[in-house]
């Protein structure tokens, strides 16, 4: 059998599975190579066991922590933070709805616009008179009116 | 999974029960500064950390569902949370400091009535074990601080850094390979001595 050095530390542990436990065991009772990288793991973690802790916390971490909760309760909370308690399976036909909304008022203001440039079509190609005269001063306007043909199409 | 009084508390919380996050909190708060300070080695940082993490927690615990242990959800929030610390920028600095533990924290250290040689020993292994956890990768150091200085278990750690318990097994391995090292003048037989890192 191979050496079972990979799972010395699992086995000092207790980490590792009874069959698989015994079978180390069975090798560590034959390999005094294994058996020295036990003792020398073993004896790493017996010097951790006694080192100091670090320090305790200070006198009135309680009283700032419940001032800091207490800040951050009052603060008004970011959609980000009310969102926050939702899981992604409530969020996310929520977001696709909320993105076709949005596709869907783009396209029927974009309808509405057409339509309404339609219905005063034969005030627009007035323009088009004082345009072709020089009379708009507006690029906007200008490019509305060269573009009546195109607009004429929409017409009810 | 056997029922679990802090997940009862935190769900608790969730219901309205201000006073359950308040146990929760005076239950793991000053442990979290221990552990925070494993990672950033200053205390008043470690009190920050701490404090952070609580925070989190709070803000979160709508999104908590008790298919999780309470204390592999929080040291889950710790971890990530001290983890982002170290690899910000202004951690720079105190990784510098790290290669002169002189200017660090003191640790608790033996009582009155030990020696000053068993002060000495305590500082140094102190020192030692400190240089130790500097010296991990980010990873192994988590696991090996859940592992070794808050028992957590293989498949506790493994939740909480949302890896495979294959995976801890093998980070915390190599990080004991490392410890036993390290540690090896502080062991039974030792000179006790620090090693010049």
């Amino acid at each position: 059998m191979r050496h079972v050095l990979d799972d010395l530390t699992a086995y000092l542990d207790g980490a590792l599975p009874p069959d698989r436990r015994a079978e180390l065991e069975g090798h560590l009772a034959g390999c005094g190579v294994c058996r020295a990288e036990r003792d020398r793991l073993a004896a790493g973690l017996a010097a951790l066991a006694t080192a100091p802790a670090p320090p305790a916390a200070s006198p009135g971490f309680e009283a700032r922590f419940h001032a800091r909760l207490a800040q951050e309760r009052a603060r008004p909370r970011t959609l980000r933070q009310r969102l926050g308690g939702l899981r992604w399976p409530v969020l996310a036909p929520l977001a696709g709805a909320a993105a076709l909304a949005v596709a869907g008022g783009i396209f029927v203001r974009h309808r509405a616009e057409q339509a309404e440039m339609a219905r005063h079509l034969g005030l627009l190609e007035n323009y088009e008179l004082v345009a072709s005269l020089g009379g708009l001063a507006d690029p906007e306007d200008v490019s509305v009116v060269t573009q009546l043909h195109e607009l004429e199409k929409e017409k009810p | 999974m056997a029922p679990d009084p802090d997940a009862a508390l935190l769900l608790a919380f969730q219901g309205g029960d201000h006073a359950a996050f308040r146990v929760l909190f005076e239950k793991y708060g000053r442990a979290m500064v221990a552990f925070c300070h494993r990672f950033v080695r200053d205390s008043a940082r470690a009190e920050e950390l701490a404090q952070d993490v609580f925070l989190k927690l709070h803000a979160s615990a709508g999104a908590y569902r008790p298919t999780a242990r309470f204390k592999t959800y929080l040291y889950r929030i710790a971890t990530n949370h001290c983890l982002n610390e170290l690899r910000r920028g202004e951690y720079a600095a105190a990784r510098a400091r790290e290669r002169d533990p002189e200017g660090d924290d003191l640790e608790r250290l033996p009582g009155d009535g030990a020696t000053p040689e068993q002060h000495a020993a305590a500082a140094a292994l102190g020192r030692a074990v400190e240089r130790l956890l500097a010296s991990l990768p980010d990873k192994q150091r988590a696991a090996f601080v859940l592992c070794r200085f808050e028992g957590l278990s293989y498949e506790e750690i493994a939740e909480a850094l949302g890896t495979s318990v294959s995976a801890v097994k093998s980070l915390v391995h190599r990080a004991t390979v490392a410890a036993a090292e390290a540690l090896a003048p502080f062991a039974p037989g030792g000179t006790g001595k620090e090693v010049a890192p």
